[in-house]
């Protein structure tokens, strides 16, 4: 049995020490905001953040996200950089299947929580792994910085 | 006599030390056989005699050598296939002298040079614990050596040049913990096994004991107590967290052949001796490689681009490592060596190290990137984490990629 702290509810959970935390998140809690691409950390569509660090939620172990602080898309209209990122993406219309912005907007958040005005290689930095089929980066790469300056 | 006295303490001091050192391994109140099953932890037998994926001790692990393959046999109490047959004084002369059951001559990928300093008590614990396990039918494949090294009765003047035949000797001029960890690196870890180099006749290079060794593809590290080439700059918490549990912090994670030492031998250790193994590899003379200094390398812009495609997600572009710190890269021995030795094997084969927990893993690259591709990410990697000019090309990513014409072709288990 795991104990684990999601959007800052604490959740008892009966599952295998090494299940991903992205199996526990959706088959077991029922938070489908977060997606699965891949399942080996290529895509990025399944990043959470584990006590503000951007994760890959397919390859993390849920034992290991025990005692720790773990946020997903769900919990970002409460989070105050999470909310200017959703107002950016919404206002420069970023999404177009939207199937990876999940994780686009949780290492964006991330991002400008540490970096509050992200430069270009910054900007690369953080989001690289982050793969968008429908290559939207441009203006990704644009809402954050718009994100940043509100 | 007032003068005499301390003299007197001193010596008796330094004795009961040297008498701890040789004293057998385990708490008091353990009985034989759990005693022996940790110093068969100690002595790592499951890593050669354990097969990928397989029951423990059951045998079939394969040995890709200069000179052809051999299999590390079923050491279950089987009596047809294991060594259920197997009297005390049989099972003490194969790890003392390295003559199995009937005068068979063993060959020395079993480290019976090393055994050979265990004592007869410790020797016969371990014994009585393989012989507590349950008896596997498990054939070995048969060993596949050229002449004339599939002539077992030649290992004879093998063995006159360099087994010792010896038991543990304690240096009373060392602490107990100095002893205790010899007793643990020489005749129970053999670690030189893989760290110290051979000379022509498959002996070790005494002159460069542990100094550092390329072991089925993989460079097994310079541990010597050399503050550059060696581990002598790492502070003792560092190295006992590295042998502990494969991963210390700013210098990167345990992979192939030293995961596999982690994950069976050397995490099951207390934390006493792990403290005592420290102590004794801080005191190994220094060996000097001369190591090409940091500076900053051009990058090479296919690998920067496929770092951030295909690495970014568990390493993070500046090397912290992302889910898990055994991702991290910063410090890694592996990205300072600029032929990628290493870094080679685990992005053509991957990698896990179980060390309690959940197991951290690396897939492998192999199939999904071509030589060129691994040899750029690899170079990036080296100029980027290592500050050094990385000198892989496509020829020694093919010459090492499994089943390749220079590769072992040994398999990481699991991996």
């Amino acid at each position: 049995m795991l104990t684990l702290s999601i959007n800052g509810t604490s959740h008892q959970v009966d599952v295998p020490d090494d299940m991903p935390l992205l199996w526990v998140l959706r088959d077991v809690i029922g938070l489908t905001g977060t997606k699965f691409g891949c399942g080996i950390a290529q895509c990025g569509a399944c990043t959470v953040h584990l006590d503000g660090q951007a994760v890959r939620s397919c390859v993390l172990p849920a034992s290991l996200a025990q005692g720790r602080d773990v946020k997903t898309i769900e919990a970002m209209a409460q989070d105050p950089v999470g909310q200017k990122v959703q107002r950016a993406w919404l206002d420069l219309e970023v999404v177009q299947c939207g199937y990876c912005q999940s994780g686009q907007i949780m290492s964006a958040t991330a991002l400008l929580t540490t970096t509050p005005k992200p430069n270009d290689a910054d900007i690369d930095a953080a989001m690289a792994g982050n793969i968008c089929r429908c290559g939207t980066y441009v203006r990704i790469r644009e809402a954050i910085k718009r994100a940043g300056e509100a | 006599m007032r003068r005499l006295l301390p003299l007197l303490v001193g010596v008796l001091c330094a004795f009961g030390s040297a008498a701890r050192a040789q004293a057998p391994t385990g708490g008091a109140g353990e009985n034989v056989v759990q005693r022996g099953e940790y110093l068969a932890r100690a002595a790592d037998c499951a890593a050669c005699h354990t097969p990928p994926n397989g029951q423990e001790f059951t045998g079939g692990y394969k040995f890709s050598l200069p000179f052809g393959t051999i299999y590390g046999p079923n050491i279950t109490p089987d009596k047809a296939t294991g060594i259920g047959d197997y009297t005390d004084d049989e099972f003490v002369a194969a790890l003392q002298r390295g003559v199995g059951r009937g005068g068979k001559h063993l060959y020395p990928a079993m480290p019976y040079t090393n055994y050979t300093l265990m004592s007869r008590e410790d020797v016969l614990a371990i014994k009585a614990y393989l012989f507590s396990l349950k008896p596997v039918h498990a054939e070995s494949p048969p060993n596949a050596l050229s002449f004339p090294y599939n002539q077992r009765w030649a290992m004879v003047f093998w063995n006159l040049l360099n087994n010792p035949d010896r038991r543990f000797q304690p240096d009373t001029s060392k602490s107990a913990a100095w002893n205790r960890g010899a007793y643990l690196a020489e005749a129970l870890g053999h670690c030189q096994a893989c760290h110290t180099p051979r000379n022509f006749m498959y002996g070790l290079d005494e002159g460069r004991a542990y100094g550092g060794a390329v072991v089925q593809d993989w460079l097994a590290y310079n541990i010597t107590s050399d503050r550059d080439s060696g581990v002598g700059a790492w502070s003792d918490d560092d190295l006992a967290a590295y042998l502990s549990t494969g991963h210390a912090t700013h210098h990167g994670s345990a992979a192939g052949p030293m995961a596999e030492a982690v994950d069976h031998s050397l995490r099951y250790l207390t934390q006493p001796d792990i403290r005592a193994l420290v102590t004794y590899l801080r005191d190994v003379k220094p060996v000097h490689d001369e190591i090409p200094a940091a500076k900053p390398v051009q990058a090479d812009a296919l690998g920067a681009r496929i770092f951030r495609e295909a690495c970014v997600s568990c390493h993070a572009l500046d090397g912290s490592g992302r889910q898990t710190p055994y991702a991290a890269l910063q410090g890694a021995h592996s990205a300072r060596d600029p032929n990628g030795t290493n870094l080679l094997q685990i992005l053509l084969r991957g990698g896990n190290i179980a060390t309690g927990g959940p197991t951290a893993f690396m897939p492998a690259f192999g199939g999904e990137y071509t030589s060129e591709e691994l040899a750029a990410v690899a170079n990036w990697t080296i100029g980027h984490f290592g500050q050094r000019g990385g000198e892989v090309t496509r020829k020694s990513v093919e010459g090492v990629r499994p089943g390749g014409p220079g590769s072992a072709a040994q398999p990481t288990p699991g991996g």
